[in-house]
């Protein structure tokens, strides 16, 4: 779905509080920030990943992202152990997540440890899109992707 | 928004807690903790420098050890800046819900009682959207923004005065010339209350004032508070996190361009190594235009004044190779200039290397 020219794919799951989008496959789940959040981030500055191994309780810092106009963290959308970073993605290419947030701009790989307990908020598909246009409509947004 | 906001008045705390007090209201915030203001100076000298910066590389740590100044990073993004008793900073430790979803509306809501108070002092200040205070073009203040624990943070300051020397002293840049241009440009575009007003006003009277204009802003009541046990207890936590070589030395990866001077300045320098020698460039960037240039190196240019008169030429020049090789050609023709084994296209690649720095293989 793209709406407001915020792209929601609706293949993947959704913590919309969080603005996170995860892919599951088998038991490790991608992890990254949605249109929606990289727009409202501004392009990224840098960014700093926790280490790999560290286990990360739900909403808690798996990243922390700095942009030009803010500092702030990226969240867990539940309890996991970070199992891969992006970290050499962006050394070669800041704006990655700017550029393609669903795709190379991903940033942690992670295990959950506790999904069948926190999975609940979790949404996709059409009921994702729904609320994605909620969301973009409460906050006002219009999604910007950087070119260069 | 309707709830009370909390004043918490700190002038003349140590460097390194009026740092840490703000990210420790901000991590200690609970749903039921009042949306606060900190307005905190320091009682001496230091130097901040932003979350994701490499000490190493930004600051000039023996400079700093000579002359007994700290070094602290923060948990706000941006640059390295020195900091005094000269600034009253205003930190808002807010909750989500009670700012504004844009960034810029949440900046504009927080520079508008900065601007207010800076404007009834008589002082002509305006913001320069996203997140400056401007006076006739020159800055009075940068802010910043971040989110800790539950809190939404914005960092920012009163502007009484500030050491533009020592500013340029501690960081650490590639040349003296560099330094110099820092300093040139800190005097061009930056400003205060009291390069403003001819005098320093009275602290307490514009602290006083800047509560009524939030008061105004926010239509909220304003009450002096004291902070908790737990923020004590925080702040406490952090200081030592602050001082830890662990925190104050990690690599820092911010991708930045030059020193910026404001939002719309800043300095560049670089280098090419051209056939007939080694090109230098230190060059301020205003609005995507050359402001001011220095060229040096090891080669040849004649007539003597060629130099400058090059120099001269390209200050107003759009920062693109087609308008810079244009004009250098055009001071090559009416000065008749001669080097040896550089080109105008040399010098246009020298300056291009500093407006954007090739990319590394």
């Amino acid at each position: 779905m793209i709406y407001y020219a915020c792209d929601i794919p609706e293949d993947l799951y959704y913590d919309i509080e969080r603005d996170v989008w995860i892919r599951f496959d088998g038991d490790i789940a991608t992890l990254g920030m949605t249109d929606v959040a990289q727009t409202r981030c501004g392009k990224f500055a840098a960014i700093s990943f926790r280490n790999v191994g560290k286990r990360v309780a739900q909403g808690k810092t798996l990243a922390t992202v700095e942009s030009a106009k803010w500092v702030g963290p990226f969240p867990a959308p539940f309890s996991c152990e970070i199992v891969e970073t992006n970290e050499d993605g962006f050394a070669r290419n800041i704006l990655l997540a700017n550029k393609e947030p669903y795709t190379d701009g991903w940033l942690v790989k992670v295990r959950p440890t506790d999904l069948e307990n926190e999975r609940g908020h979790l949404v996709t598909g059409a009921e994702a899109a729904e609320k994605y246009k909620e969301r973009i409509k409460e906050l006002k947004v219009n999604c910007l992707r950087c070119i260069d | 928004m309707s709830k009370k906001i909390r004043l918490l008045y700190m002038e003349g705390v140590s460097p390194l807690r009026s740092q840490t007090v703000y990210h420790a209201v901000g991590y200690a915030m609970k749903a039921d903790t009042p949306n606060t203001i900190i307005m905190v100076s320091p009682n001496g000298p230091y130097v901040s420098i932003g979350y994701h910066q490499d000490i190493q590389k930004e600051v000039d740590l023996e400079y700093c050890a000579q002359h007994n100044l700290p070094v602290y990073r923060r948990e706000v993004g941006g640059g390295a800046v020195f900091l005094d008793n000269g600034q009253l900073f205003t930190q808002w430790i807010f909750h989500k819900e009670d700012l504004p979803v844009s960034l810029e509306e949440r900046f504009k809501l927080y520079i508008d009682p900065l601007v207010a108070t800076y404007q009834e002092l008589g002082i002509n200040a305006n913001l320069r959207p996203i997140n400056d205070v401007h006076v006739n073009g020159k800055k009075i203040g940068g802010t910043g923004a971040a989110q800790m624990g539950i809190a939404e943070i914005l960092v920012g300051s009163l502007m009484y005065t500030f050491d533009k020397k020592t500013m340029s002293q501690v960081l650490k840049v590639p040349s003296e010339k560099m330094r110099d241009k820092i300093f040139e440009s800190l005097e061009a575009y930056m400003t205060t209350m009291t390069e403003q007003l001819g005098s320093t006003p009275d602290r307490v009277a514009v602290k006083d004032l800047y509560m009524k204009k939030v008061s105004e802003a926010l239509g909220v009541e304003i009450y002096e508070g004291e902070w908790t046990a737990e923020e004590e207890a925080m702040a406490q936590e952090i200081d030592a996190r602050f001082v830890s070589d662990e925190w104050l030395y990690q690599k820092g990866q911010l991708h930045q361009q030059g020193v910026k001077i404001h939002q719309d300045v800043h300095i560049v320098e670089a280098a090419f190594k051209a056939q007939g020698g080694l090109i230098r460039i230190i060059a301020r960037l205003r609005d995507g235009r050359v402001d001011d240039a220095t060229i040096s190196g090891d080669f040849t240019l004649l007539p003597s004044f060629a130099l400058g008169a090059l120099e001269q030429s390209l200050r107003g020049v759009a920062a693109t190779p087609e308008t810079l090789k244009s004009k250098i050609e055009e001071a090559y023709y009416r000065l008749s200039i001669q080097s040896p084994g550089v080109t105008p296209a040399d010098f246009t690649t020298a300056i291009m290397n500093a407006v954007t720095p090739p990319q590394a293989a």
